[in-house]
């Protein structure tokens, strides 16, 4: 039944990608990238994020007017004396808010074309645990991102945070103050939010090895259509509705401008932060502001127990349904020779060179970690010595296969 | 007269083309009798002296067909088996081997029109076989 529904899931996005390929053509068809796009978002994030970095002053009173400074909006009395603001900043802010909405879309089209295409499971439990992590991070790391600017926004998800970690039994009260660091929000929860965003991002590059560990030539760079095209639209978005942050004044003046307008709808950040001072209920986003809608809409019980139940869901996906695992490689020792070539064309990385015992014919064996192998046989057509083989596709059955068609057609 | 027939043998991956309903009880395309599957797990399974094998002892012409470059359910096996027929990847193809007499094709399952429209083009490649004097 669920192996059904995994083949149909495969049937319709080989079909969808047929007509992306009509589109596109083969060759630069971006859901045949589909884990390069995520990264190549990552790599606009950090460069566009390290812009911003340059100018942001992680303490309540400046944290706000910092960003706002950034936006090319002047504000009195800002301690960097710069005239102006920064030069297209907000256009860069853009970047980096639409990019992180960019990156979210990716990894998810990326998570769904995996799961669809059933090459989530067995052998490849690896990469989709560490991938269920990934986007985890992804999601912490935008959430700390939102909190950077220090709006009226950013206090209601602090809030809302506290309240959801003060309802674990235990530990709640500690992580709640873990998260602001103190009992209170002071100077030094800003600091430390800022360590979670960018100390976040930077173990997310550790997450992308474990990731890559048991795959042989990941592939990391999209086509260059791809790039362009999703690039192209990230700059377009983020010069039609750069990010700013909007006050109610600015909101009194210009609330009629149409483009003001739509930013305030959908990315601009609100007015300054008042510790005390909820507001009733924020604009969420919807590629990282769902687990604030739940607590606002559902209640804290129920948010922990969509959030663990879907997370507990996707790590067991890669363990069910069993396959037989009757055919996994097997090394013929008389025969290998140690050249190595089954171990480099492995995709999974599933064979390694091991050496010999002292006097042996020859100096290495190839060894097939079993728990690895997809059963594929590219390490049987890697082979030139006829050294390793599937047990249930011997090659001299191939041989004798091909014999017996070719004699027929004489 | 009618032409003399050939035999081509395509080594063809299980993934790619949906071929469980592309042959008959011998192993010859419904659509193309002169061709016959010899089917593989995945194409990057192929080795190229399996197919100048095949060249050796009769077929008049051999090809390769894998998932969709992008789509290997393996990661590479489509890649691999190419770098190894264009000669960039051990071990490779002899250069002595007729290189008219090699294809490869690299299709998604849906693409079964274009497959065979690949096909009578690289057979339309081929020289004409010789007609037996008797």
């Amino acid at each position: 039944m669920y192996r059904k529904f995994l083949r149909l899931t495969k049937s319709l996005t080989v079909s969808f990608e047929k007509l992306v390929n009509f589109l596109t053509t083969q060759e630069h068809n971006p859901l045949y990238f589909h884990g390069a796009l995520p990264l190549y978002c990552f790599w606009l994030l950090i460069f566009s994020g390290i812009l911003l970095w340059m100018y942001y002053i992680p303490t309540l009173d400046r944290a706000w007017s910092s960003v706002n400074y950034i936006s090319a909006l002047p504000t009195p009395g800002h301690p960097i004396d710069m005239a102006g603001g920064i030069p297209y900043g907000a256009v860069v802010r853009g970047i980096h808010r639409w990019g992180a909405a960019a990156m979210m879309i990716v990894t998810l089209l990326h998570m769904l074309r995996v799961y669809f295409t059933d090459r989530h499971r067995s052998w490849r439990w690896l990469p989709w645990i560490t991938g269920v992590a990934l986007l985890a991070f992804v999601l912490f790391v935008g959430l700390s991102g939102y909190l950077l600017v220090w709006d009226a926004r950013a206090y209601f998800i602090v809030v809302a945070s506290q309240h959801l970690l003060e309802a674990l039994p235990g530990v709640g009260g500690f992580l709640s103050a873990f998260l602001v660091g103190g009992a209170g929000i002071t100077d030094y929860s800003l600091t430390r939010f800022l360590f979670f965003h960018v100390g976040g991002a930077t173990f997310i590059f550790f997450l992308v090895w474990m990731h890559f560990i048991r795959l042989k030539e990941p592939v990391v760079t999209p086509s260059r259509a791809s790039n362009f095209l999703l690039m192209g639209f990230i700059l377009l978005a983020a010069g039609t509705l750069p990010a700013i942050n909007i006050t109610h004044e600015l909101l009194a003046r210009y609330g009629t401008d149409p483009r003001i307008a739509a930013q305030a709808a959908y990315i601009a950040s609100d007015a300054p932060a008042q510790i005390g001072h909820l507001v009733e209920t924020i604009r969420y986003d919807a590629w990282y502001m769902f687990p604030y809608w739940l607590i606002q809409n559902l209640g804290v019980l129920w948010t922990w127990i969509i959030l663990g139940g879907a997370t507990v869901l996707l790590c067991v996906a890669p363990f069910y349904p069993k396959d037989r695992r009757a055919n996994i490689a097997e090394v013929i020792e008389a025969k290998c020779t140690g050249c190595t070539f089954c171990s480099l064309d492995c995709p999974f990385e599933a064979i390694t060179m091991v050496e010999r015992a002292p006097g042996s014919k020859f100096k290495q064996i190839a060894v097939v970690q079993a728990a690895r192998c997809s059963e594929c046989g590219i390490c049987v057509g890697a082979c030139p010595f006829q050294a390793i083989e599937l047990p249930e596709l011997h090659s001299k059955t191939l041989e004798a296969d091909l014999m017996a068609l070719v004699k027929k057609g004489a | 007269m009618s032409e003399p027939k050939r035999t081509v043998i395509g080594f063809v991956c299980e993934r790619s083309l949906p071929v469980e309903r592309m042959l008959d009880a011998h192993k010859a395309m419904l659509d193309d009798p002169e061709t016959k599957f010899v089917i593989v797990p995945c194409s990057g399974m192929v080795k190229p002296t399996l197919m100048e094998a095949a060249l050796a002892n009769g077929a008049d012409a051999t090809f390769v067909c894998g998932c969709a470059i992008g789509d290997c359910h393996y990661r590479t096996g489509n890649l691999m088996i190419r770098e190894r027929l264009e000669g960039k990847r051990n071990p490779k193809l002899r250069k002595n081997t007729d290189r008219r007499k090699v294809g490869m094709f690299f299709v998604t399952m849906k693409d079964k029109e274009a497959f065979l429209e690949a096909l009578a083009e690289f057979k339309a490649g081929l020289e004409p076989k010789p007609v037996p004097e008797d």
